[in-house]
């Protein structure tokens, strides 16, 4: 396989991590917390999807994951976060990781181990008759293929880009989400009403896991762990983009994808195993040379 | 003048004293032609207790880091992990899977302290500058990247693990019963002897300074204390303290793999830490407790209900988490902590 092909599965990963980690960063900036939970939301709306889609088209099932999604979040914030919001960021934390022991496992007793799928037809289109261009044993264009799946992960990425740029620096709720997450306190004096920009932020990223957690249940399946075995890369891209950022999100989240194909691919074939731990090498990494991320505030204290 | 008399006064000393006791008894014990039979549904008491007493050094070691100068170590496991695959490495003999040098054991168990100490001292030089949860990330974020190191890589022995670990104890004791007992005695009296070693430091001006950071890091400064130094000795301790209890495990299972070493190993420490109320010693030993008692009691309440093991485990791990929102929300300060040293509303 080239170079070229391992570049298109690390965009089509980068994609639903870059959805999932907005969402992520969005919470992390205006609720100050890291969600730990995240992950199990994901898994909520791919769980909501699979369901959905035994009765209505995929597109429609997606949307019910979606609002599924943020309906979740906005119940699981009331029932857990908004009352301890004033704790400070590691009791919040350590609450999100409870929930997510909880969640998780109630999931399992709900749903058993097995793995569902999504019932879909796939296309593949095929480019052939690129030119080697061999430096070593690594085959720097090569024959790649795209499916049709992988068009419609990355699509309803850009898709999503799209809509939160506009509601971001459009619309007034976007506008008092970028305020108060950049001083909270300055935001309230003028009259924002903070709890409503919480919960609407809540299930924006609610929506957000939902899409994603379908997205990553069309391109493999969807079980139990579907969100738990990315909140790690998602948690990675967040901050490496900067936590808060929802652009340095993006951007950090098609490293991580990258990062993860290419390691895939280059590691020796006992080793791939150690593509994930690869992502988390990246953002020590990066924790360490400038922990402000690639757009965003500083993390070090002393 | 009695014996009664001469005993000390200080938790300290008497916890060290007590200590000494247990491992002497436990090893002569161990030495002796003597064997202890358990009836029945005792040896899983006793199974839990040794996990406890192993769990134990892992808690008060965290409770260094976390309970006494506020850093937020979220991959606890690492280190015990770093410990007992040190041990594992250095002292098996012929395992099929990973390193084995066959070196003898004690030599082995004082490397797990130094090489767990020298790696927290990689993981804090990288990230104790950071803000409190963005240390927990890169903590938990060192604890993924050994636990996938130790899936993948050949020295490690990959998912198999490493076996033929020689196990001392058992080895000196007649049957399984008695091996239980000699290590329970023997890993009990190392445990209060780590209870009473961080007694002596932390109630020392050494720990003063500790609580100092924790409470406020710019005044302690501000005072010409070295803060991060400071910071960095209690990662070190903490960390080489779960080397210990990791190279104890090794020579206790005889096998080591990576499904011993998850997330579920910080997650049960850090609960039972915050239940108990953390940097109070004992108060972290009780909430560990309590939380290794659910375990068992669940383990009986199994064979009671009607649904399979898999499930049943899901549900105990639902109350688990349950337990630390519960906790954190409504008594921060846990069961036996003091809030207002601890500086949280309750």
């Amino acid at each position: 396989m080239g170079l070229a092909q391992n570049v298109v599965f690390g965009l089509v990963t980068g994609s639903y991590i870059a959805i999932a980690a907005i969402g992520f960063t969005l919470i992390y900036g205006i609720v100050n917390m890291i969600n730990f939970a995240y992950g199990e939301y994901l898994t909520i709306g791919a769980f909501t999807g699979v369901l959905a889609a035994g009765a209505l088209p995929l597109p429609l099932a997606a949307l019910a994951a979606m609002v599924g999604g943020g309906v979740a979040s906005l119940l699981l914030a009331w029932a857990f976060f908004t009352p301890i919001n004033d704790t400070g960021p590691v009791p919040m934390l350590l609450t999100s990781i409870g929930l997510g022991l909880v969640l998780r496992n109630a999931i399992r007793i709900a749903a058993g181990q097995g793995a569902r799928y999504y019932d879909t037809t796939t296309s593949t289109f095929h480019l052939r008759g690129l030119p080697d261009l061999s430096v070593g044993s690594v085959d720097l264009l090569g024959n790649f293929f795209v499916t049709s799946r992988m068009l419609v992960v990355v699509g309803c990425a850009v898709a999503v880009f799209l809509v939160l740029h506009a509601l971001l620096t459009r619309t007034d709720i976007g506008i008092a989400m970028r305020a108060m997450g950049d001083d909270e306190s300055l935001a309230r004096v003028r009259g924002i009403d903070t709890q409503f920009v919480r919960n609407a932020v809540w299930v924006l990223a609610g929506v957000l896991a939902g899409l994603a957690g379908v997205l990553i249940g069309i391109q493999t399946n969807v079980n139990v762990t579907t969100g738990f075995s990315h909140i790690l890369q998602i948690l990675a891209a967040a901050i490496l983009g900067g936590a808060g950022s929802p652009y340095g999100a993006i951007a950090g989240s098609y490293v991580i994808g990258l990062v993860v194909a290419l390691s895939t691919a280059f590691l020796p074939s006992s080793m791939t195993g150690l593509s994930s731990a690869m992502a988390f090498l990246v953002l020590v990494v990066v924790l360490l040379v400038k922990p402000s991320g690639i757009a965003g505030t500083e993390v070090r204290e002393a | 003048m009695s014996v009664a008399d001469r005993l000390p006064t200080g938790s300290a000393e008497r916890a060290a004293l007590l200590g000494s006791v247990l491992v002497v008894v436990g090893v002569a014990f161990a030495a002796s032609p003597l064997t202890a039979t358990f009836p029945g549904d005792l040896t899983v008491f006793v199974e839990i207790a040794v996990l406890f007493t192993v769990y134990a050094i892992l808690v008060l070691g965290l409770d260094l880091q976390y309970g006494h100068t506020g850093l937020v170590n979220f991959g606890h496991v690492v280190f015990f992990a770093v410990g007992a695959y040190t041990v594992a490495m250095l002292a098996s003999q012929g395992s099929f899977a990973g390193l084995s040098l066959g070196l003898p054991w004690p030599l082995a168990l004082a490397a797990s302290l130094v090489t767990a100490g020298v790696v927290g001292a990689i993981v804090g030089a990288t990230s104790l500058r950071l803000r409190d949860d963005f240390l927990a990330i890169a903590t938990l974020a060192a604890a993924e990247i050994f636990h996938s190191l130790t899936e993948n890589l050949e020295v490690f022995g990959g998912t198999t693990g490493i076996f033929s670990i020689p196990q001392p104890l058992a080895a000196a004791a007649a049957d399984y019963d008695t091996t239980l007992l000699v290590t329970l005695l023997v890993f009990g009296g190392l445990t209060a002897l780590t209870y009473a070693g961080l007694k002596r430091l932390t109630d020392a001006p050494y720990g003063r300074v500790l609580r100092a950071i924790r409470a406020d890091e710019l005044v302690t400064r501000s005072v010409g204390k070295s803060v991060f130094t400071y910071k960095m000795q209690a990662f070190v301790y903490g960390a080489a303290l779960a080397g210990f209890a990791g190279g104890l495990f090794a020579l206790y299972n005889g096998a080591v793999a990576p499904t011993f070493f998850t997330i579920q190993v910080t997650v049960t420490v850090w609960i039972g830490m915050l239940l108990g109320g953390a940097s109070n010693h004992r108060a972290v030993l009780g909430g560990l407790a309590v939380i290794m008692g659910i375990r068992l009691v669940s383990r009986f309440a199994n064979d009671a209900a009607p649904m399979s093991s898999a499930e049943f485990a899901s549900l105990r791990l639902i109350v688990v988490g349950m337990i630390l929102i519960l906790v954190i929300r409504y008594r921060p300060a846990g069961i036996w902590g003091d809030a207002k040293e601890l500086g949280v509303d309750s």
